[in-house]
C-alpha cells in the first residue's frame, strides 16, 4: 500500500470523525427533545483490498438507541396513569355530597325527616310540628334534586372534556398517519428515518396520555387500533375521530364511522368516559331508584291513613305512587305534593285527629328495606361507600401506576436519554481522532514533498 | 448498566409525593379528622353515615321523651287533683251516712258534692297545648259532655292509646282513655260522675243506706283513679330512666365516631414533621443535583 492509499484512509478517518461529531452535536442539541432517542455512530473497518491491507474506517450506520418494547411499556403505563388520575379528578366534585359532614345530604335530610315524624307522633295534632314535617320532606326532595343535578353537571363536564380530548386525539392521529407514511417511504428508499421515528415516538406518547391503543407493525408501517381492533391508523391513513350525540345527550366517539366509545380504554379520554358512562351513570340510576322507592314507600303509608281533617291521605311526594311508574328522572324531579301540614295522614284510616298510629307506620319505614333493597340510611351509606371507594381505588391506582411509570421512564431514559458527560467524552474522543488523522495527512504531505524534491538537482547558481 | 442521565422526572415525582404527604398531614391537623372525604376511607365514611343516623335517632328519642314527660306530668298532676276531690267526696259521704246529721246539713253536704262533681268534669276535660288528655286519641274535642237539661255526663272520646317510640324497638303509651280512668273496670256506665250523682241524690233524699251505697261507689272510683295515676307516674319514670340510657348511648356513638374518623393528633403531627423533612430534603437534593459538576466543567 502506498502513500496515496494512506491518504485516502486518513481522509475517510477525517470524514468518520466529522460524522461522529455531527451525531454528538445532534445528541446534545436534542437532550430535552421529547421522543428523542440518543444516537450512536456505528463504525466499521472498511473492507480490505486484495493485498489484505486495510482501507480504513467506514460509518456503517447512525443507530438510534430506541428500545421499542420499553417505549410501548411507557406508553401503556402513561395511558393507565392518566386514566386513573382523570377518574379521580373528574369524580371528586361529587363525593362531597356524600360526606358524613354534609348537613344537607340526602342521608341527613332523611334522618331529619324521620325525626320530624317522631316529634309529630308525640303530639299528632300540633300544627307547627305538622309544618316541620313538610319542611323536612321538602329538604329531602331538594337534597335528591341537588345531588342529581351535581351528578348531571359532572357528567356534562366530563362530556365536554370528551369532546376536547377527542379533537386532540384526532389531530395526533392525523400527524401519526403522516409521519408513518414518511417513515415507510424513507424505508422503501433505504433512507434513514431516525428523526421521523423520534417524532412518531413523541406523538405516540402524547396519544397514550389521551387514550390507550394497540399497535401492530406491518409492511405498511404502524397500525393503531382500539382495544377491540377497530382501526385508528393504518399506514398513512388515519380514521378521523368524530363526536356524535347519543340518546342520553352525551357525545359518543366514532372512528371513521364506527362507534368506539366503549372500546376506548386508558388515557384521559378513557377516564372521562368511564366516569361519565359508568360511575356517574350508575349513581344517577341508583339515585333515581332511591328517590322513587322512597317517595313510593312514604306515599303508600300516607295514602293508607287519614289527615287532620279526617280526609283520606293523599301522596306526600311527587312523583306519585303508581305501580307502573318508572324511576328514571325521579331524583331530579321529586317534590312535595302537599301544601299544608294538616294533610299529613298521622291517623289510621278513619282515626281520630289525635291518633298517631299511621305516623308510627311511616316512622317504621326508616328501618325497612324500602330503597335499593336496603333501609334508606343504608342506601345512602352504600352510595357513600361506592363513590368513595371508586375514587380511592382510582387514587391508589394513579399512585401505583405513577410509580411504575416513573420506573419505566427511568429505564427508558437510561437507554435512550442523552448524557452530557458521555457526549462530552465522545466529543473529546472524536476530536483526538480527527487530530490524529489530520496529523497523518500532514505527515504524508511532508513525505510526498520529500519524494517530489528527490528528483530536483541543485542548479548550483 | 447505563445510568439514567435525566433525573428531572424522578425529582418531579418525588417532589409531588412529598408535597402531597405534607398537604394530607396539614389537613388532618387542621380539621382534627383523619377522614375528610369519602375517598379517604370509604368504609369508615359509610359507617359514619350510619352512626350519624343512629345519633340523630338518639337525639330524637331524647326530644320525644322530653315532650312526653311534659304531657304525662300534666296528666299525673290532674289525676292528683281528682284523687283529692274524690277523697273529700268519700269523707263527705261517710259523714252523711253516719245518720247524725239533719236534712239541712245533708243538703249543704250535697251542695259541696255537687260542686266536686262540676270540678270533676272540668278536670276530666283537662287539655295540654290545646289537646284533651283523657279522650283517647280523640283529642280535639272535650271528652266528657254534660247534658244541659239532665246534667248526665257522657263520654264522647274513644278508647285508643297512642304509642311513641323512645328507643330502638321501644315505645311507650302516651295516654289513658277517660274510660280507663273515670269508669269502673268492666262497667263503662259506672263512672265517677254517676257515683257522685247518686251520692248527691241520696244526700238530698236523706237516705242513709243510699248514702252509704253511693259512698262505696265513689270510693271504688277513687281506687280506679289511683290505679290509673300509677300509669302516668311510672311512664314518666320510664322516660327518665330511658333518657339517662340515651345520654350514655349518645356518648358511645360519639366515642365510636371518633375512632372511625378522628385524627390521632400525635401521629398526624409526626407525619407532618416527617413530610416537611422529606420535602425539604428533596428540594435541597434537587437544587444540589442541578449544581452538580459535569465533564463540561473541565473541558476547555
Amino acid at each position: 500500500m502506498g502513500l496515496t492509499a494512506d491518504l485516502n484512509v486518513s481522509v475517510q478517518s477525517l470524514l468518520a470523525s466529522t460524522e461522529s461529531m455531527d451525531v454528538t452535536t445532534t445528541n446534545i442539541a436534542n437532550q430535552n427533545t421529547p421522543g428523542y432517542a440518543r444516537r450512536t455512530v456505528v463504525l466499521e473497518e472498511a473492507a480490505p483490498v486484495d493485498d489484505g491491507s486495510s482501507t480504513g474506517v467506514d460509518v456503517k450506520a447512525i443507530q438510534s438507541m430506541r428500545d421499542n418494547v420499553l417505549d410501548l411499556s411507557v406508553n401503556a403505563a402513561t395511558a393507565q396513569q392518566n386514566l386513573s388520575s382523570t377518574v379521580s379528578s373528574s369524580l371528586s366534585p361529587v363525593q362531597s355530597l356524600f360526606a358524613d359532614t354534609a348537613s344537607d345530604s340526602i342521608g341527613s335530610t332523611i334522618d331529619a325527616f324521620f325525626s320530624s315524624l317522631q316529634q309529630l307522633s308525640t303530639s299528632p295534632a300540633d300544627s307547627s310540628l305538622r309544618s316541620s314535617v313538610l319542611t323536612a320532606a321538602g329538604n329531602v326532595a331538594s337534597a335528591f334534586q341537588s345531588t342529581a343535578s351535581v351528578i348531571t353537571q359532572t357528567q356534562q363536564q366530563a362530556d365536554q372534556s370528551v369532546v376536547q380530548e377527542t379533537a386532540q386525539a384526532n389531530s395526533l392521529l392525523q400527524q401519526i398517519a403522516a409521519t408513518n407514511g414518511e417513515i415507510t417511504t424513507a424505508q422503501n428508499l433505504g433512507q434513514s428515518c431516525n428523526s421521523d421515528q423520534d417524532q412518531l415516538s413523541s406523538l405516540l406518547t402524547q396519544l397514550s396520555a389521551i387514550m390507550g391503543y394497540n399497535t401492530v407493525n406491518s409492511s405498511d408501517g404502524l397500525t393503531l387500533t382500539t382495544s377491540d381492533g377497530t382501526p385508528l391508523v393504518v399506514g398513512s391513513k388515519a380514521y378521523p375521530l368524530t363526536d356524535q350525540l347519543n340518546s342520553s345527550g352525551f357525545n359518543d366517539v366514532y372512528a371513521g364511522g364506527t362507534d368506539i366509545t366503549s372500546t376506548i380504554q386508558g388515557g384521559n379520554l378513557g377516564g372521562y368516559l368511564q366516569s361519565r358512562d359508568q360511575t356517574l351513570a350508575n349513581m344517577g340510576t341508583q339515585l333515581d331508584q332511591f328517590a322513587f322507592q322512597f317517595a313510593q314507600a312514604v306515599n303508600t303509608v300516607q295514602t293508607a291513613g287519614s289527615d287532620a281533617n279526617g280526609n283520606a291521605g293523599v301522596a306526600l311526594f311527587d312523583p306519585p305512587n303508581t305501580t307502573t311508574g318508572t324511576a328514571a328522572g325521579a331524583a331530579s324531579s321529586i317534590s312535595v305534593a302537599l301544601t299544608s301540614g294538616s294533610q299529613i295522614a298521622a291517623a289510621a284510616s278513619g282515626g281520630a285527629s289525635g291518633d298517631n298510629s299511621n305516623l308510627t307506620n311511616m316512622i317504621d319505614l326508616q328501618n325497612q328495606s324500602i330503597t335499593n333493597g336496603v333501609t334508606p340510611d343504608d342506601a345512602f351509606s352504600n352510595l357513600t361507600f361506592s363513590i368513595g371507594n371508586t375514587i380511592s381505588q382510582a387514587n391508589t391506582a394513579a399512585t401505583a401506576t405513577g410509580n411504575i411509570l416513573t420506573q419505566l421512564q427511568n429505564q427508558q431514559s437510561s437507554v435512550e436519554g442523552v448524557s452530557l458527560d458521555e457526549e462530552s467524552s465522545n466529543l473529546m474522543l472524536y476530536e483526538r481522532s480527527y487530530q490524529g488523522a489530520a496529523k497523518v495527512i500532514s505527515t504524508i504531505d511532508t513525505l510526498m514533498g520529500n519524494v517530489l524534491d528527490m528528483g530536483v538537482t541543485d542548479p548550483g547558481y | 448498566m447505563r445510568v439514567n442521565p435525566n433525573f428531572s422526572t424522578d425529582m418531579v415525582n418525588l417532589l409531588d409525593q412529598a408535597q402531597q404527604a405534607e398537604d394530607n398531614a396539614a389537613q388532618e391537623l387542621s380539621t382534627g379528622r383523619r377522614v375528610n372525604q369519602p375517598s379517604d376511607d370509604p368504609a369508615a365514611e359509610a359507617s359514619m353515615i350510619q352512626e350519624n343516623s343512629l345519633s340523630a335517632a338518639v337525639d330524637q328519642y331524647t326530644a320525644s321523651s322530653d315532650s312526653l314527660t311534659d304531657v304525662l306530668n300534666t296528666g299525673d298532676s290532674t289525676l292528683s287533683s281528682v284523687v283529692t276531690l274524690l277523697q273529700r267526696a268519700v269523707s263527705l259521704g261517710v259523714e252523711g251516712a253516719s245518720g247524725t246529721m239533719n236534712q239541712s246539713d245533708l243538703n249543704s253536704i250535697a251542695t259541696e258534692v255537687a260542686t266536686i262533681q262540676t270540678q270533676m268534669l272540668s278536670l276530666a276535660n283537662t287539655s295540654y297545648a290545646g289537646q284533651y288528655l283523657f279522650g283517647g286519641t280523640a283529642t280535639g274535642t272535650a271528652p266528657y259532655v254534660a247534658d244541659a237539661a239532665t246534667g248526665t255526663v257522657t263520654y264522647v272520646g274513644n278508647s285508643n292509646q297512642n304509642k311513641v317510640q323512645i328507643g330502638t324497638g321501644l315505645s311507650v303509651a302516651t295516654n289513658l282513655p277517660g274510660t280507663s280512668i273515670f269508669s269502673q273496670p268492666g262497667d263503662p256506665s259506672a263512672t265517677v260522675f254517676t257515683a257522685l250523682q247518686s251520692l248527691v241524690t241520696a244526700l238530698q233524699s236523706g237516705n242513709s243506706s243510699g248514702i252509704a251505697t253511693a259512698e262505696v261507689s265513689v270510693d271504688d272510683s277513687l281506687k280506679t283513679v289511683n290505679t290509673a295515676q300509677v300509669f302516668y307516674g311510672s311512664t314518666v319514670d320510664e322516660l327518665n330512666t330511658n333518657e339517662s340510657y340515651l345520654a350514655q348511648e349518645k356518648l358511645n356513638i360519639t366515642a365510636y365516631e371518633n375512632t372511625l374518623v378522628s385524627a390521632d393528633t400525635a401521629n398526624a403531627a409526626s407525619d407532618a414533621t416527617e413530610a416537611q423533612t422529606i420535602l425539604t430534603a428533596t428540594v435541597a437534593a434537587t437544587a444540589q443535583i442541578d449544581q452538580q459538576v459535569n465533564l463540561l466543567t473541565y473541558l476547555h
